[in-house]
């Protein structure tokens, strides 16, 4: 399942989107560039305060989000273990989990429209390229949307085929699934034109 | 009481792979509330996409209030909402607020007026409380609520619903049933549930897409009920 933003709230709620992704940037980019371990090390601190100063319900769901991220710790740690760079794994780790902790705490805190309010207004240069700019957003917007739509899907193919089957599915079900995927967008584009479409009609005629 | 939606099909061809679904079909709608039977394959479906302006006739036009339906988009999302059958079909967006105040923006309204709005129909169906929820959590009859007050939030004259209750249990049908009976929009609703089209003001048996039966309710859906209730007792109609 996906939602993403957090209904513990925090201050941090409060402030523009904008804002918050700019800071994102900045402090990614300082903590990318920078190899003093010790200022690496003190930025995920802060981050880990950050997270605490929402509570620590606030925190631990914050935890729960950054689950996937053991698993490129533990291959960050493996391979420099293995050359016994200990000292720069470290300092990786230590980038991996600032950088990755903000962009979480960003993510937990921002409504899903809020950003994709900002994608369209970052994007609207493309206009004048023929693109329109509420493109990119409005595929943001479907990507979170229709994801726990074809797992769901996924789940029930592979509930028929277990059904009058032995053996286990496993890549035979990409072909159907994509198929249905398929399908499940020609329903979309429907639905988009039923009320109005990606240019929608209300504004170009004013 | 809002006023009776004119809507018309006016020599209406439609070919859908290879398939001829209608050919120089004609009707005319007047009425608040008007429903379609029709077996699996009859046009039904068909009938309501071209309403909606979702497909284009190959030749005539179908227009609501004058407009054609298929090219003046903008009219038409003023005029004409669709409810589909399956809310996984018809929900855009991964949560409840963004989803009404999308329908919203598309008018033309800014994005707070927009989330306004949103929260102004969820409040009036009791379920202020949804504005935040992802789509994801919500139940096969949540999800058609909110597909119905998406619709509705954009305050249409006309709302077509393309068998929207199908696979529902019969609380949760009653629940949506209730609500759509206390709506002041213009429907045209296809069903097979005919109790849920008893009271309306008229129903349209289309096969083969064409019109076989039209008028009063209680003649046509008795006609409808003891003729599909044949075919079900005869083997070789499947």
């Amino acid at each position: 399942m996906l939602s993403l933003t957090s209904p513990i709230r925090t201050p941090y709620h409060a402030l523009r989107a904008s804002t918050k992704l700019l800071a994102l940037c900045v402090f990614t980019l300082a903590v990318t560039l920078s190899g003093d371990p010790r200022a690496v090390w003190g930025a995920a601190a802060l981050v880990a305060g950050l997270y605490l100063a929402g509570g620590l319900r606030f925190a631990a769901a914050g935890l729960r989000m950054l689950r996937p991220l053991v698993f490129f710790v533990a291959i960050v740690a493996l391979w420099h273990g293995i050359l016994g760079e200990w000292a720069e794994g470290a300092l990786v780790i230590g980038k991996l989990a600032a950088a990755f902790g903000l962009a979480n705490l960003v993510t937990m805190t921002t409504r899903l429209d809020d950003m994709i309010a900002l994608v369209e207004r970052v994007a609207a240069p493309l206009a004048r390229l023929g693109i329109e700019p509420r493109l990119p957003a409005l595929s943001l917007a479907l990507v979170m949307r229709f994801v726990p739509v074809q797992l769901q899907r996924a789940a029930a193919l592979g509930e028929a085929w277990r059904a009058r089957s032995r053996r286990r599915p496993g890549w035979r079900l990409v072909t159907p699934l994509a198929l249905l995927a398929i399908d499940d967008a020609e329903h979309v584009s429907d639905a988009l034109r039923a009320r109005g479409g990606v240019r929608p009609p209300a504004s170009s005629k004013g | 009481m809002v006023n009776p939606v004119h809507t018309s099909f006016e020599d209406v061809t439609l070919t859908l792979d290879g398939r001829r679904i209608f050919d120089g079909f004609d009707l005319e709608l007047r009425e608040r509330r008007v429903g379609l039977v029709g077996r699996n394959g009859s046009g039904k479906s068909m009938l309501a996409r071209l309403a909606a302006g979702l497909v284009a006739p190959d030749h005539g036009k179908v227009r609501i209030e004058g407009a054609d339906i298929f090219r003046d988009r903008a009219e038409a999302i003023r005029l004409v909402g669709i409810l589909f059958q399956n809310p996984d079909h018809q929900i855009i967006f991964p949560t409840v607020e963004e989803e009404l105040a999308f329908g919203l923006t598309q008018q033309g309204l800014g994005r707070r007026a927009a989330r306004a709005g949103a929260t102004e129909t969820l409040a009036a169906f009791g379920k202020a409380d949804w504005a935040e929820r992802p789509i994801a959590t919500l139940s096969q009859g949540q999800r058609h609520l909110v597909c119905l007050m998406a619709v509705l939030a954009m305050a249409p004259r006309l709302v077509i619903l393309d068998e929207p209750f199908a696979g529902l249990d019969a609380p949760t049908i009653a629940q949506l049933t209730r609500r759509l009976g206390a709506v002041e929009q213009n429907l045209l609703h296809a069903s097979h549930d005919l109790a849920a089209l008893a009271d309306y003001d008229r129903v349209i048996w289309i096969e083969a897409g064409r019109i076989l039966r039209d008028g009063d309710p209680g003649a046509v859906l008795a006609e409808y009920a003891e003729r599909m209730a044949r075919a079900g007792a005869d083997e070789c109609s499947l």
